[in-house]
């Protein structure tokens, strides 16, 4: 551990320093550790936005659970999407921890999911039309989010990294699920094979979007460079989304399908993936709550909302 | 958080086999120990074995401050209390055409009975 | 006698008889399963959508497990029989297919959760009877998949039951809104140990017990709830709606049907 030191006699600046030490040193903070408000403040726009994208994230696909066309994919997408809960189980469970000390519960983060304040993934605002949607969820969608949190694996905050260690772990899973789809539709029928086509179309601006913009200057604000300092992630968001073509662009194209975007190349000079910038004004709009489905989603989490509340009552008073 | 209400904080613990160590998993909200009971297998087990499940209210878990954690460490200066501190007892036994009663052969002596 | 797939095979009525009974039992936990995969992520808590979720998917196991033993009878595609048939050929009780509540479940689904628990907690205890009694059955492979099959039922009448005692004594609002759940489910739960017309030959057959006796082990098995709660149970059940074991179902059926077939039926030739 380091520089064992007696807290209390500490000034704010020296327990500022400590603490920077411990992370420097690779030591993990728990939540009842002393820590900057800043870094609690970013730990818990961070984690509750994760979080409640999961919840959010579990929507989209359920769409596609009962309408799944057999019972080895009805299986397989309620398990899924039983995930994606659980997912967000997990991360709330670690920011309400996180909030605690503000006064702050479950509630609160439901309260300000509904009101807007909170924001979710922007993926999780768009229509999922078709079944071939829910594979390509399921194998991109969830290809970028693995991308994105097993570069938070070794996070500073202990109990965040914790989470996202049994995350991952299912997220693997998810790919799989995803790509067996996938796979089914790009062998089968040419209706089938137009159907991943239309659904890669249809989700690629919202995939490269998925990542976040390259730096402040397109959105006007970016978290990336504290997170960075405070070593919950390593890369930025640009290196994340390079990470994901590299990996999954070949992979794409080898199943015979096209991305919708004819700039796209490796540029070996740069040794980096060129590409068509999607519409970040539009993405501004999607996280803001007007993306195409995001009403009619967040109706869903406020009528389960409403209409549990008398369960909810009902066994307060019984603890 | 604390006292009554709908959203109590209970910490799940669980054991792979009915011989394994009671291990940590994570914690989740419920309104008592019955409803925490029932939902703590598929929130945290639901692709492993288990053999038991504990919650435990997180009130009545008193756990360490960072500062209290300071007092866990320990010198490594302590080989008398392992057999690491008395190897050189092989050398001896050899010396009077004895073999070491080491670990690994004490802990064998209560295995399955000889019919 | 112990029928192995090869003797019922060759025995016309008693495979007919075999047949009927597990479209009774796979038709049964396919529409439940169903109806619960309709509640995902509209749970009253995060935790317990979680946790119900895993019942949904072990239910929808078991039916998958009943559609195997169908398909080996010669009744055809697992997936075709879950997918395909049209509601008059549904033998599912008529209570498992109603819907969970107001709306469906992409647009206002203004779900009832105290229709969820009592439903889930009286089939569970349903099942149980039922699957305690085919474990002695004289169809072989239904009573190796019965042993199965319980193993599973004592975690999903632990988790309803907690709910449902909780719930029926906390008073107020809830106590009304679990009394008037359990009056729907009260009228039709006789569907639920119907045997159908052929379940004379089922019982003649040592397939499965009668449907007085599967009643009343139930009965029995509630008993101390029913007491310590202070439930009103009613003497006698009803099957309001019609019997489901005759192919009787309401539209709550076929449009369940329609959205769990839409995508198999968009190409029902195609792998997915």
């Amino acid at each position: 551990m380091v520089n064992p030191i007696s807290f209390d006699q500490l000034t704010e600046e020296e327990k500022y320093q400590h603490f920077i030490e411990r992370i420097e040193a690779g030591e993990k903070i728990e939540a009842d550790d002393w820590m900057p408000a800043d870094y609690r403040m970013t730990l818990i726009k961070l984690i509750s936005m994760h979080g409640i994208s999961e919840i959010m994230g579990a929507l989209p696909e359920k769409e596609w659970v009962p309408k799944a066309p057999s019972l080895r994919r009805k299986l397989g997408i309620m398990a899924k999407v039983q995930d994606e809960m659980g997912h967000g189980q997990l991360l709330l469970r670690v920011v309400e921890d996180l909030m605690k000390p503000l006064g702050k519960s479950r509630e609160n983060i439901i309260q300000d999911l509904l009101s807007g304040d909170l924001k979710f993934h922007n993926v999780f605002h768009m229509e999922a039309k078709t079944w071939g949607d829910a594979g390509l969820i399921g194998w991109l969608v969830d290809g970028a989010a693995i991308i994105t949190q097993t570069n938070m694996l070794d996070a500073s905050y202990g109990p965040y990294a914790r989470a996202l260690k049994r995350i991952c772990a299912e997220e693997v899973f998810h790919a799989q699920h995803g790509e067996a789809i996938i796979m089914a539709l790009a062998e089968g029928t040419d209706e089938q094979k137009a159907m991943i086509q239309d659904s890669i179309n249809r989700w690629w601006e919202a995939l490269l979007m998925f990542f976040g913009p390259g730096d402040a200057s397109t959105t006007g604000t970016s978290k990336q460079d504290t997170t960075i300092k405070y070593k919950i992630r390593t890369k930025t968001n640009e290196e994340l989304r390079q990470d994901f073509f590299t990996k999954y662009i070949p992979r794409v194209l080898s199943l015979g399908l096209k991305l919708p975007d004819e700039t796209m190349h490796f540029d070996q000079e740069s040794g980096m993936w060129q590409y068509q910038q999607p519409d970040w004004s539009k993405f501004k709009q999607i996280i803001k709550n007007n993306g195409p489905k995001s009403k009619d989603r967040l109706r869903l989490r406020e009528i389960s909302y409403s209409n549990n509340k008398w369960v909810i009552d009902a066994l307060s008073a019984k603890a | 958080m604390s006292g009554k209400g709908f959203y109590q904080e209970f910490e799940v613990f669980s054991k792979r086999t009915d011989t394994s160590p009671l291990q940590y998993q994570f914690s989740l909200l419920a309104p008592n120990h019955e409803l925490a009971l029932v939902m703590a297998q598929e929130n945290f087990m639901r692709r492993e074995p288990v053999a038991d499940i504990w919650v435990v209210k997180r009130d009545d878990v008193r756990k360490m401050t960072l500062e209290e954690r300071q007092t866990l460490q320990r010198l490594d200066n302590k080989d008398y209390r392992n057999t690491k501190g008395y190897g050189y007892l092989k050398k001896k036994w050899r010396h009077y055409e004895q073999e070491m009663l080491d670990e690994k052969e004490i802990l064998s002596w209560g295995g399955k009975q000889e019919k | 006698m112990r029928y192995a797939l090869e003797d019922a095979m060759k025995n016309e009525a008693y495979r007919d008889a075999a047949v009927e009974l597990l479209f009774q039992l796979a038709d049964d936990d396919f529409i439940l399963a169903y109806r619960g995969s309709e509640w995902l992520g509209l749970a009253p808590h995060i935790e317990e959508d979680v946790a119900f979720s895993s019942i949904s998917q072990d239910t929808m196991g078991h039916a998958a497990m009943f559609y195997q033993l169908l398909h080996e009878l010669g009744a055809g595609d697992p997936d075709e029989l879950a997918h395909a048939r049209p509601a008059s050929d549904r033998k599912n009780a008529i209570l498992l297919e109603k819907v969970n509540g107001p709306g469906t479940y992409l647009t206002e689904p203004h779900y009832d959760w105290a229709f969820a628990v009592v439903r889930n907690y009286f089939y569970a205890q349903a099942k149980k009877v039922k699957i305690e009694s085919l474990k002695n059955s004289s169809y072989q492979p239904l009573a190796e998949a019965a042993v199965k099959v319980n193993m599973e039922l004592y975690y999903h009448l632990l988790h309803w039951k907690t709910w449902f005692s909780q719930l029926v004594s906390a008073g107020g609002e809830a106590t009304t809104r679990m009394e008037t759940a359990m009056e729907t489910a009260f009228g039709d739960l006789d569907g639920l140990f119907s045997l159908g017309q052929k379940g004379a030959e089922m019982v003649k057959h040592n397939l499965i017990e009668s449907e007085d006796d599967l009643r009343k082990r139930w009965v029995q098995a509630m008993s101390p709830v029913v007491a310590s709660l202070d439930i009103n149970m009613p003497e006698k059940f009803g099957m309001k709606s019609g019997n489901g074991r005759d192919g009787v179902h309401s539209s709550d059926l076929q449009s369940a049907l329609d959205t769990l077939g839409e995508v198999y039926n968009f190409d029902p030739a195609a792998s997915w």
